[in-house]
Formats: structure tokens, C-alpha cells, sequence
């Protein structure tokens, strides 16, 4: 589903050059659950980022769905991330200024599908989490797990191929950890879904096919 | 989707107060001030009654007397020749230059002699505005403005009459005593304009028979503003006899087409240049200044003498300047806290364009949002203006100026409020959505 041939991310700054990602490859096939684990600053989000066609490699070729990712910042590439990927971030970053079904409803007012019809399957992805009865509130009246529940249902809601996921239980106790990583293992089984998981849990990795792990920008095992 | 950018244009306005708070009052105020004047120009300059016609008028309100004299110089050399001095002269003939200069209106006598066939007019009136007569009524005093005109007056300046009729030709010379009143006079003068026809006025020793009331012109021009117009054979003195060329009179000429009245101002310009001056010991030199409606009202306003044209052109160029700098300076501000708000909102920007927004649909979402800003403040500014042209009429400080706030001004309004809109939002939604996603998601947590 995900293909990563020799991938190497370079930071340039005017004091130093930082190497993120270190000529990385790897395959994630499609239906996989894989998490992601290594300690601060070796280059998780960036190698996620990049996954997710949002951050560009400085070297090496990013294949997606099939499709050899060209140029990032074109209509089509944005339209391909709309339609094929879902992110749930470690801080859920949803709008404040939007009710939670508005939120939901996000990534479909970049499609050609009608109000009613994008209503409809808001509903149905905010049921999927278990939120039905928060439709109306605003963010700000969630808990935390509320909330990730909330970015999980605004990343399924387009019924994309991939999810990724930059720790998702980062920001949670555990018991709400484990709600979160139940949904996303539920999701993988019942629908098939490719996720992409970036951790610092070993229990919450343990739960996933594979896990794969990077020190300093290069992939350990 | 723009149901759904209208929806968080006005959530994102009632979050931050503080910041809609400050646009609104500047956007609304500067809205205000354009609206206010948009409406001055157009009852000023606009075509309206009685000056729908005023694009095919020619004006003649000054006729300008010059004595032109030659500079000469004589100055002496002086050299030794042979041990003695000798001396060698020299005249140095200069510029011609002005030496005395009297410039005024009209008189009558003039205007009747050498004005009455002006290639290219279709009509032409000969009229003297700005009399002023007091009348006593019950034991009250008024000071009524006078005007007195031909017939043709009537045809050339479409004045909307309440009730009667002009004065006809025959009338003003037979010098039959009539009057048309405006509105004001009538009510001031009767206490009504109704059944007002008929009644007769006394004035300056005369009993005048009241034959039509007219609607008081909006504007502050003076040969059209007055409240009472009479027959210019009812004039007092020696008003027309006189054969001096400057007088109280001022001509109007009414062309075929807007584009023909060059035709009438070139011809009176060469007339000017062979009509024989009475004593050339004291002026040499006669100009006559025409002016389009719009000009003369620019020369009454610029510190130019004697020329129309280039008041207009300083005029315009004043107001565009002033325009430019009314909407520059809040269009600045705005587009400043745009840009520091919309770093508030890099990670939305971010999150929308991961979930598949490209540059295009963050550009229009942030443009429309400060276009719907704009339009609330548009509304008030409509608002505000609308307080601040009644508080204008009702005080009266622009003496018989009456603003007006018709359809033309609506539609300004809103081009105004788009085009500032459009341009104020469109610089920091262009940087936004040039974002990289990466950065704008890490900037800050929603
Ligand atoms: N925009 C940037 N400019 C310069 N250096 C950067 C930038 N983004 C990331 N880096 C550097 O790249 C390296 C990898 O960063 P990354 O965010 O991928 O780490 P991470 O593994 O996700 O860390 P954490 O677990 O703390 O989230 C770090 O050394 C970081 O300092
Ligand atoms: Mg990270």
C-alpha cells in the first residue's frame, strides 16, 4: 500500500544541517497495522509525514495506493490525499470554532457530495466512535478521549484506503489509550483499513502486526 | 461549501471580538466616510433635476479684461575710449505681460450683442442669479435669493414644478409681473404650497403674481439654486442698459451632445479674441471663460483663476488622492491584522489542507471570510452614513446642498465594500495558503 525506496529527509539551517531520515525503505502492505517506535527526535513524524504526502523527501521515491507521488503541491496530489488518507494527530487539532459534527464533516466539503449526504455520513462516522450524542458540542466541552474520538471519526468519515496516526494516545491516560487503540484495531479488521501508528507505547505497539523502529533517522529493526 | 465558509466566517467573528471588533470600526468608518462621499458627488455632480441635461451645457459666468504691456529695458554700457568715457545703449524688448486685469460676470448688453449666435448651441439663456431681496410678511423678515432669466431658462434647466408653469416668452416682454417660487419660499412666504398658484407676493415695490412653484434643486449651484425667479425685464436700475461688457449676467448654452459642447467653448473662445474692446487705453485684452457644469463646479473649489479645465484636472486628481488614501491607510490595517490573525489559524490551515484542501479552496475561504467581514461592516458603515447625511441636511452645513442616498449610491456602496474586501483579504490569504503542511500543523495547537 505504502512503498519507501531510499528515502532521506535533510533539515538545512543556517546553523546546522540535521538528516531527519537516513536512506530508508520500506513496505507497508495493504490491511497492515505497523507501528512506529524510537525515541524523541529520531524521525518518526517525519517518516509519518511523509507517508501521508505532506512532508517531502529530500531523496527517494514515495509510492501510495499504487501512485508515485509527484508533485506535492498540485490540485491532484491534494485531491489524492482527500480521497485516500486519514490523519489523526497527537493533539487532535480540530476547530475550535466548529461544532463536532461540522469537524467531522471536514475533509467531504472537499468532495463533490451534498449537504444532506455529508450530514449523513458524519453521523455515521461519529457513531462508529461512539459520539453519536456529541454532535452539537464544541470542542471545547470534550475530554481529551472525546475529542480523539472525534479526530478518528473526522478521519474515517471520507472511507479513506490509509490512516495514519502520529501518537494518538500521546496526550491520554491509559484507559482512554485503550478505547482509541481499540477503535483503530477494529477499524484495521473489520474494514481493511492501512494504519500507520507512531507510538512510545510498547504495550499499545505489541497489540499491532509489526513495528518497526528507527534511532537517529535510520531504521533499526 | 460556502454555506459552510459563511458558517465559520461568523463563528471565527464571534470568537475573536476583540479583533472583529477593531475591523468593524475601522472598516465601517471608512466605509462611512466613502459612502458620505460617494453621495456628495452624486448629488453635487450627478444628473438630476434640474440639471439632467448638464452634460450638454456650456456655461459663460466671466469675462476676463487684461491690459497687456511690452517689457522693455534700456540699460547703458559705459567704456573709455581714447581716455574718455563713452556711452553705448541698449533696448531690450521682452515678454508681454500683464499689467492690470478685472474679471467678473456678464453684462446683459453684451451677452445680447455678441452671444446670441454660438455656432453649435441649440438654446441659450441669459440670466442673473444671486440677487437677494428682504421681505417683510407680517411683521417677519425674509431674505429671499432672486434670479432673473428668459424664458429659455426654463427649457434648458428641467426644474420638477409642484404646481403652474414657467413664465413664457411673451411675458417676459411684455415685463408682465409673475413669479415662480420654490418650495421653501412658498411655505416660508404663504405658509403652504398648496393653492399657492394665483396669490400674488409683494417684493421690491412690486406685486408679483405667484404663476408656479418648483422643487427645490439639491445642489449648491447657484444658478440654478434660488427662491424666487422672475423675468429679467422685471430688473431694476440699469441693469440692462448698461453697455459696459461686465455686468450680473451669465450665460447658458445647451449642445446637441455631450461630445458638441467642445464646439461652443471653442467658438467662444474665438470670439473673444475679435469683439472690440471699448477703451483699449485701459484693457487690450478680452477672455471669456467657458465651463462645462462639472468644471465650473471644480473652479469654484480649486485655487485656480480663470481656468475651468485645470480645476477639473486638480480637482479629480485631489479627490482620487484623497479617495486612494481613505481606503489605503484602513485596507493597510486590515491586511496587517489579517496577517497576524491568520497566523492564529496556520494549524486549521494545516489540518484543511492534509484533509485534502489544495491552495485554491484556503485562498477563497479566507478572501470570502474578510468579504463577509467587510459586508457587516458595510452594513454599518450604510448605517452610520445614513445618520451622519441626515445630521449634514438637517444642520445644513453644507448650506442648500442635500445630500441623497439613491440606488447609484447603494451600488457604489458595494462595489466599494467588495473591491475592499477583495483587496484587503487577498494578501494574507495568499500567504496562508502557500503554507507548508508541516509547519502550519507544528505553529501552534489549535
Ligand atoms: N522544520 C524543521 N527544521 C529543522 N529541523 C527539523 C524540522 N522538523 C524536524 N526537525 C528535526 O528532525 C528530526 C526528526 O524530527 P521528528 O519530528 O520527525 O522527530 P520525532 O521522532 O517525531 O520526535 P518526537 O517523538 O519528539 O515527536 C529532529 O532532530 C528535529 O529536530
Ligand atoms: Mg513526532
Amino acid at each position: 500500500m505504502i512503498q519507501l525506496e531510499n528515502i532521506t529527509k535533510v533539515y538545512q539551517t543556517k546553523v546546522i544541517e540535521t538528516t531527519a531520515l537516513d536512506n530508508i525503505s520500506l513496505e507497508v502492505p495493504e490491511g497492515e497495522f505497523l507501528s512506529i517506535m524510537g525515541p524523541s527526535g529520531c524521525g518518526k513524524s517525519t517518516l509519518l509525514n511523509i507517508m501521508g504526502m505532506i512532508d517531502e523527501p529530500t531523496t527517494g521515491q514515495v509510492t501510495v495506493a499504487g501512485k508515485l507521488v509527484g508533485n506535492y503541491h498540485s490540485k491532484a496530489t491534494a485531491r489524492f490525499r482527500n480521497e485516500q488518507l486519514g490523519f489523526i494527530f497527537q493533539s487532535f487539532h480540530l476547530i475550535n470554532e466548529l461544532s463536532v459534527i461540522d469537524n467531522v464533516e471536514l475533509p467531504l466539503i472537499y468532495r463533490k457530495v451534498s449537504g444532506k449526504q455529508r450530514r449523513q455520513m458524519a453521523e455515521a462516522a461519529l457513531t462508529q466512535v461512539g459520539l453519536s450524542n456529541r454532535m452539537k458540542h464544541f470542542p471545547s466541552q470534550l475530554s481529551g478521549g472525546q475529542k480523539q474520538r472525534v479526530a478518528i471519526a473526522r478521519a474515517i468519515v471520507g472511507q479513506p484506503r490509509i490512516i495514519l496516526a502520529d501518537e494518538p494516545t500521546g496526550n491520554l491516560d491509559s484507559a482512554m489509550g485503550n478505547e482509541i487503540m481499540d477503535i483503530l484495531m477494529r477499524l484495521n479488521q473489520e474494514q481493511g483499513t492501512t494504519i500507520v501508528m507512531v507510538t512510545h507505547d510498547e504495550t499499545m505497539a505489541r497489540k499491532t502486526h509489526r513495528l518497526v523502529r528507527l534511532f537517529d533517522g535510520q531504521q533499526v529493526s | 461549501m460556502f454555506s459552510s465558509y459563511f458558517k465559520l466566517a461568523i463563528k471565527v467573528l464571534g470568537r475573536h471580538r476583540f479583533f472583529t471588533f477593531i475591523s468593524l470600526f475601522g472598516i465601517s468608518f471608512t466605509l462611512m466616510i466613502l459612502m458620505v462621499t460617494t453621495s456628495f458627488l452624486e448629488t453635487e455632480l450627478g444628473s438630476h433635476p434640474p440639471l439632467t441635461e448638464k452634460d450638454r451645457m456650456v456655461l459663460l459666468p466671466r469675462l476676463i479684461m487684461k491690459k497687456m504691456v511690452t517689457d522693455t529695458t534700456w540699460s547703458v554700457d559705459t567704456t573709455m575710449l581714447d581716455g574718455q568715457p563713452a556711452y553705448d545703449s541698449t533696448f531690450t524688448v521682452g515678454k508681454m505681460r500683464q499689467n492690470s486685469y478685472s474679471s467678473s460676470s456678464l453684462s446683459y448688453s453684451f451677452l445680447d450683442r455678441y452671444m446670441r449666435d454660438i455656432p453649435g448651441a441649440e438654446a441659450h439663456s441669459f440670466f442673473c442669479a444671486d440677487t437677494q431681496f428682504d421681505i417683510f410678511i407680517n411683521g417677519k423678515k425674509l431674505n429671499f435669493k432672486t434670479l432673473y432669466s428668459d424664458a429659455a431658462y426654463w427649457e434648458i434647466f428641467d426644474f420638477k414644478f409642484l404646481a403652474g408653469r414657467p413664465f413664457q416668452p411673451s411675458e417676459v416682454e411684455r415685463q408682465v409681473q409673475v413669479a415662480v417660487l420654490s418650495r421653501k419660499a412658498a411655505v416660508d412666504y404663504f405658509g403652504t404650497t398648496e393653492q399657492v398658484v394665483g396669490r400674488s407676493i409683494e417684493m421690491d415695490g412690486k406685486q408679483l403674481e405667484v404663476i408656479g412653484i418648483v422643487e427645490q434643486p439639491s445642489n449648491s449651484k447657484g444658478y440654478v439654486t434660488s427662491e424666487v425667479y422672475l423675468p429679467f425685464t422685471l430688473m431694476s436700475g440699469s441693469a440692462l442698459t448698461e453697455t459696459g461688457f461686465h455686468g450680473p449676467f451669465t450665460a447658458v448654452f445647451l449642445a446637441e451632445s455631450p461630445e458638441a459642447r467642445a464646439t461652443i467653448v471653442e467658438a467662444i473662445r474665438q470670439k473673444a479674441g475679435r469683439i472690440p474692446l471699448p477703451n483699449p487705453e485701459d484693457y487690450n485684452k478680452l477672455e471669456l471663460m467657458p465651463a462645462t457644469v462639472i468644471g465650473l463646479y471644480a473652479y469654484h473649489m480649486m485655487p485656480v483663476q480663470d481656468d475651468p479645465e485645470g480645476a477639473l484636472q486638480m480637482f479629480t486628481m485631489v479627490a482620487i488622492g484623497l479617495m486612494l488614501l481613505f481606503i489605503l491607510l484602513p485596507t493597510l490595517n486590515l491586511i496587517n491584522l489579517n496577517i497576524s490573525r491568520a497566523m492564529e489559524r496556520s494549524a486549521e490551515i494545516g489540518v484543511r489542507k492534509a484533509f485534502g484542501a489544495h491552495s485554491g479552496s484556503i485562498l477563497a475561504q479566507l478572501v470570502f471570510e474578510n468579504v463577509v467581514l467587510t459586508f457587516l461592516g458595510g452594513i454599518l458603515g450604510w448605517l452610520f452614513a445614513l445618520a451622519l447625511i441626515y445630521l449634514v441636511n438637517d444642520s445644513q452645513v453644507l448650506g442648500d446642498t442635500q445630500l441623497q442616498f439613491n440606488t447609484a449610491v447603494f451600488l457604489y456602496s458595494l462595489l466599494i465594500c467588495l473591491v475592499f474586501g477583495i483587496l484587503s483579504g487577498l494578501l494574507p490569504a495568499y500567504r496562508m495558503s502557500k503554507l507548508h503542511i508541516v509547519n502550519a500543523i507544528k505553529f501552534n495547537a489549535l
